[in-house]
This record gives C-alpha cells, sequence and structure tokens, in this order.
C-alpha cells in the first residue's frame, strides 16, 4: 500500500505507554495505604502520649474493640451489619432514582430553553438550602418511615446531577456537531452519537461530586425517627458520649462513600476512557 | 492507490458558484457595529477543480467555507451546487476541519465509517469499505486505535477518510493542515496531492499558506479582510504531477511573488 512512511515510528507508541504506566502504576499501588498507615500511626500515638482525654479521643485498639462489640452485640440493638445495610440501601435508593431523573432533567433543560426557564429558578432557589432545614417538611409531608429519609437523600442529590447534565450537554464541541451535520446526522443520531457521548463526563463528575453529598444527608436524613443505620447510631452514641462508637461510625460512612466513588469510577474509566484526553 | 476502490457515478463531479454572496453579523448587544465578513464574492468552481482561497486570518475565508458548507445562511445573494442552492449541511459536500474533530469515543474504523453508520445502521457491507479507505489513509493495524493514541497527522488523515467515505461531490477543507508540525504538514500535502490526482475531486481548499495553495491548487482566489472580499484570482499552470521540489522553481517563486504583492498592497 502506498503511505507506509509513518508505520516505523508510530508502532513503537504503545510500548512506550505501556512502560510508562507500569512504572506509575507500583508506587500508585502502595502510596494511598502508607499514607492511611500513617495516619493511624499518628492517631495512635497521640492516644498513647495522653495528649487528650480518652472520653474525647479513644485510641484506634479501643475503637476496635467497639467495632467488634457492635460488630457481634450491636449498639442499641441493632447490628453494625444491620444498620449499614439500612443506610446502604436508603443511599442507594435516593442516589440512583436522582440519578435517574435528574440526567433527563439536565438533558431536557439544556437542548429546550422554556423547559430551562421554568426549572432553573426552583433549582437555584432550593440548591442552598441544608438538608437539615427540610426535616421538619419531610416529617410533615411524608410520616416518619422509610420514604421521608429516601427523598431528603434524593432532593439533596439531584441539583448536583442535573446541573452537570446539563453542563455536558452545553459543553459538546460545536466541530463535532457540525461533523455529524454534515455526514447528514438526524436529531436522534446527533444526541446518540455526539451529544449523549459528549456529556458522559460531566455526568460522571456529577455522580462523583453527588454521591459525596448523598452520604453527607445521610445523617440529617436519619435524624428523621430513625431507630437504626449509620447516622443515627453516631447521633444516639454521641448523645451518651460514646465517641469510640461515634468512631465506628465515621469510619464506616468514610469507607463505604470512598468505595461508592471507586466503583463509580471504575465504571467511568470504562465508560468514558477518552475523558480528559480529547 | 488501489485500484480496486471505485467512486460512484455521481462522485465528485459538482460545480460549485458563489453569486454576490455577502455575510454580515449582527450588531453584538454591546454596542458594536455589524461586521461584514464577507462581501460581494462571485466565484465559480468548475468540476474537478482544486481551488484555494488564501488569505490572512480575518478576512472571511473560513465564512466563504462555512456558507458553501450550509453551516451558515448568507446575508445576501447564494452558494449553487449543481444548480441548486445550499440551504443546509449535507452528505455530498464533505468537510474537513483544521482540528481533526473526530469522536474521541469511536476507534479509527468507528469513526472512518460513521457516515455510513449515519446513513443505514446495519453494519453490514460497511467493513469492507471502511478497511479499504484505512488501507488508503494508511491507517492500516490502527483501526482499535481510539483517536487519542494518534499522532496528529494521522488523526487528520483518518478525519480525511471519514470525509471521503460517504462518496461526496465536493472537499471542502479548512485550513486542514494548519494545526500540524512542518514535517508532516508536508508529508500531508504529498498525500493530498496523491489523492487528488487519483480522484480528481472538487476542491475547495482554505488556507493562509502561500506556499501550500501553489503547491496544491489549479487556481487561486486572494481574499483580504474589511471587508472580506476578492482582490485577485490566480489561475496556477505548474505541471502536474507536482513533487515537492517543485517550490524551488522559478515559476513558482513568480506565483508566490504575485500573491504576495496582492496580499501586500491590500494589507498595507
Amino acid at each position: 500500500m502506498a503511505y507506509s512512511w509513518t508505520k516505523g515510528s508510530e508502532k513503537s507508541l504503545d510500548q512506550d505507554v505501556a512502560v510508562l504506566s507500569s512504572s506509575r502504576r507500583t508506587y500508585r499501588g502502595y502510596v494511598p495505604w502508607v499514607a492511611a498507615a500513617l495516619a493511624v500511626l499518628i492517631w495512635w500515638e497521640i492516644t498513647a502520649l495522653h495528649l487528650v482525654s480518652a472520653v474525647a479521643l479513644p485510641s484506634p485498639v479501643a475503637v476496635f474493640h467497639d467495632l467488634v462489640a457492635t460488630a457481634t452485640v450491636g449498639y442499641s440493638g441493632q447490628t453494625l451489619l444491620n444498620s449499614t445495610l439500612f443506610s446502604l440501601g436508603r443511599i442507594s435508593v435516593g442516589f440512583v432514582l436522582a440519578v435517574l431523573v435528574g440526567i433527563p432533567i439536565g438533558f431536557w433543560m439544556a437542548t429546550t430553553e422554556w423547559v430551562f426557564l421554568i426549572i432553573d429558578p426552583f433549582l437555584q432557589f432550593l440548591r442552598p438550602i441544608p438538608p437539615l432545614a427540610y426535616i421538619p417538611l419531610m416529617v410533615a409531608w411524608f410520616g416518619i418511615g422509610e420514604l421521608p429519609k429516601v427523598i431528603l437523600i434524593f432532593f439533596c442529590t439531584i441539583p448536583i446531577i442535573i446541573i452537570s447534565a446539563m453542563s455536558g450537554v452545553k459543553n459538546v464541541q460545536e466541530s463535532r456537531r457540525r461533523v455529524a451535520e454534515c455526514l447528514g446526522a438526524n436529531r436522534w443520531q446527533m444526541f446518540r452519537y455526539v451529544v449523549l457521548p459528549s456529556a458522559l463526563p460531566e455526568v460522571f463528575t456529577g455522580m462523583r461530586v453527588g454521591i459525596g453529598v448523598a452520604w453527607t444527608c445521610l445523617v440529617a436524613a436519619e435524624m428523621i425517627a430513625a431507630s437504626k443505620g449509620l447516622g443515627w447510631m453516631i447521633q444516639a452514641a454521641g448523645g451518651e458520649l460514646q465517641i469510640g462508637v461515634v468512631f465506628v461510625g465515621i469510619i464506616m460512612i468514610g469507607l463505604l462513600g470512598y468505595g461508592m466513588e471507586l466503583g463509580i469510577r471504575t465504571l467511568e474509566h470504562k465508560m468514558v476512557p477518552w475523558k480528559g484526553k480529547a | 492507490m488501489p485500484a480496486s476502490v471505485q467512486w460512484s457515478e455521481r462522485g465528485f463531479v459538482a460545480v460549485i458558484e458563489l453569486t454576490n454572496l455577502t455575510k454580515v453579523y449582527a450588531a453584538t448587544r454591546k454596542g458594536g457595529a455589524p461586521t461584514v465578513a464577507v462581501e460581494d464574492v462571485s466565484l465559480s468552481i468548475s468540476r474537478g477543480e482544486f481551488c484555494a482561497v488564501v488569505g490572512p486570518s480575518g478576512c472571511g475565508k473560513t465564512t466563504v467555507l462555512n456558507l458553501v458548507a450550509g453551516f451558515e445562511k448568507s446575508t445576501q445573494g447564494q452558494v449553487l451546487i449543481d444548480g441548486t442552492p445550499v440551504t443546509r449541511p449535507g452528505p455530498e459536500r464533505a468537510v474537513v476541519f483544521q482540528q481533526p474533530s473526530l469522536l474521541p469515543w469511536m476507534t479509527v474504523h468507528e469513526n472512518v465509517g460513521f457516515g455510513l453508520t449515519l446513513r443505514d445502521k446495519s453494519n453490514h457491507g460497511h467493513d469492507e469499505a471502511i478497511g479499504q479507505m484505512i488501507d488508503i489513509m494508511g491507517l492500516e493495524g490502527f483501526e482499535h486505535h481510539y483517536p487519542y493514541q494518534l499522532s496528529g497527522g494521522m488523526q487528520q488523515r483518518a478525519a480525511i477518510g471519514r470525509a471521503l467515505i460517504t462518496e461526496p461531490t465536493m472537499l471542502l477543507m479548512d485550513e486542514p493542515f494548519g494545526a500540524l508540525d512542518a514535517q508532516t504538514r508536508s508529508e500531508m500535502q504529498r498525500f493530498l496531492l496523491e489523492l487528488w490526482r487519483s480522484w480528481h475531486p472538487t476542491v475547495l481548499f482554505i488556507t493562509h499558506d502561500v506556499d501550500e495553495a501553489i503547491l496544491l491548487s489549479d487556481r487561486i482566489v486572494v481574499m483580504t479582510p474589511r471587508p472580506g472580499t476578492i482582490a485577485a484570482e490566480i489561475p496556477v499552470t505548474l505541471k502536474r504531477p507536482r513533487q515537492w521540489d517543485v517550490v524551488l522553481s522559478q515559476e513558482f517563486l513568480h506565483y508566490k511573488k504575485r500573491i504576495l504583492s496582492v496580499l501586500r498592497r491590500e494589507i498595507g
């Protein structure tokens, strides 16, 4: 074939990339663990040297003891697993609903002006209201069951999802639209092949921020007449000055939030491998 | 170039006609005056002609291309393709942009075949045509790479392949090699010369590089800014096929001198 003049230099590209990422991976693998171990070590030293009272900051061993106790015996009759599953369930339902409802609303707002004009004022009005402020309303409107808790998480998460989906669609590069246009794309094809994939990276960013916000709302949500859940456990234990149990709850929320973030990140990497590269 | 690739009868046969084309951009809200981007441009490009438009940035040459492509609407005058006025973009007018504008979520294979996918979603029978186009563009072995894994020149070749695969009647190129380094640019010019020699497409080629315009085209339209008008039309009769060393010939320098003097007179 003609034009083989580029081949020689390009073939080695893949190998170069492979070498680069493998050398990066070696320290990527252990740096987070070293950082975490260091943090625990400092915590340990502070408690071992009695720099603060053991009631205010229990030692890692004491917290581990509380962890075992809450996991086996439970706290106020609720095992750690039970509380975790309930919290996880509330977060998941609230968050997934926010994603399922928020993304289409965001897309619709970005493409249809009158929809934007109607929804945007409400969105901007509701966004700064802290989750705690909703609690009385939630109880008055939806009672004290699971529903108000899920709706609270849903309400606090959805603005971020809507805004990210909307800006994702609005930021589609004009040149990409034009490419599809002059190859004869109709409206649906334009959305399917250009707009939707263009918006995905921002949607994922929105989801990553959103999952953090959802966990942030959990404690507020579980102030609504709860008798299980990690947020409830933290508040109840805090009231009884059982700081060790509070720590167990905080660590569980942190780890679960981190895990969900990693999950979304993996999904993002699979679905938008080009993110940041083009 | 493989002889097995055959264009259909309607391939590359269009005549482009611009009649008194004027494009005015409306005044901005902040009180800026309306901008006349292109004023009274008349131009006729014949079947299989390679026509280059040169001019400094801001002289409206891209606006002319956008009007021919149908991305924008003219204020006055019209663009006729084989006698039919242009109202919107269409697959018979393939456009190659300065940035390759490949879709980053598609492989080279999917990008090159994008026009076929849009035309007919069932993918059967496309693979052969796409494979041939990838061979012609010198991208074999990179079918399943993503655009960000390619060099700039390879990306632009994929973009040209994508433009050609729908068998357009003309090729509109907007500074297609402007973003490439000097070495790659001259390789791409050689590539385009070969391509044109085999198929004789009708080409409207926008560039600010005078050398590039002389090397590639049959006719050079020199545009000058504010408002964008045609200052000169210069036929290039350098004999084909042209090799890279044509740029060293007396004739070439003669053309270059003429064009530069037009540009200098109009701007200075």
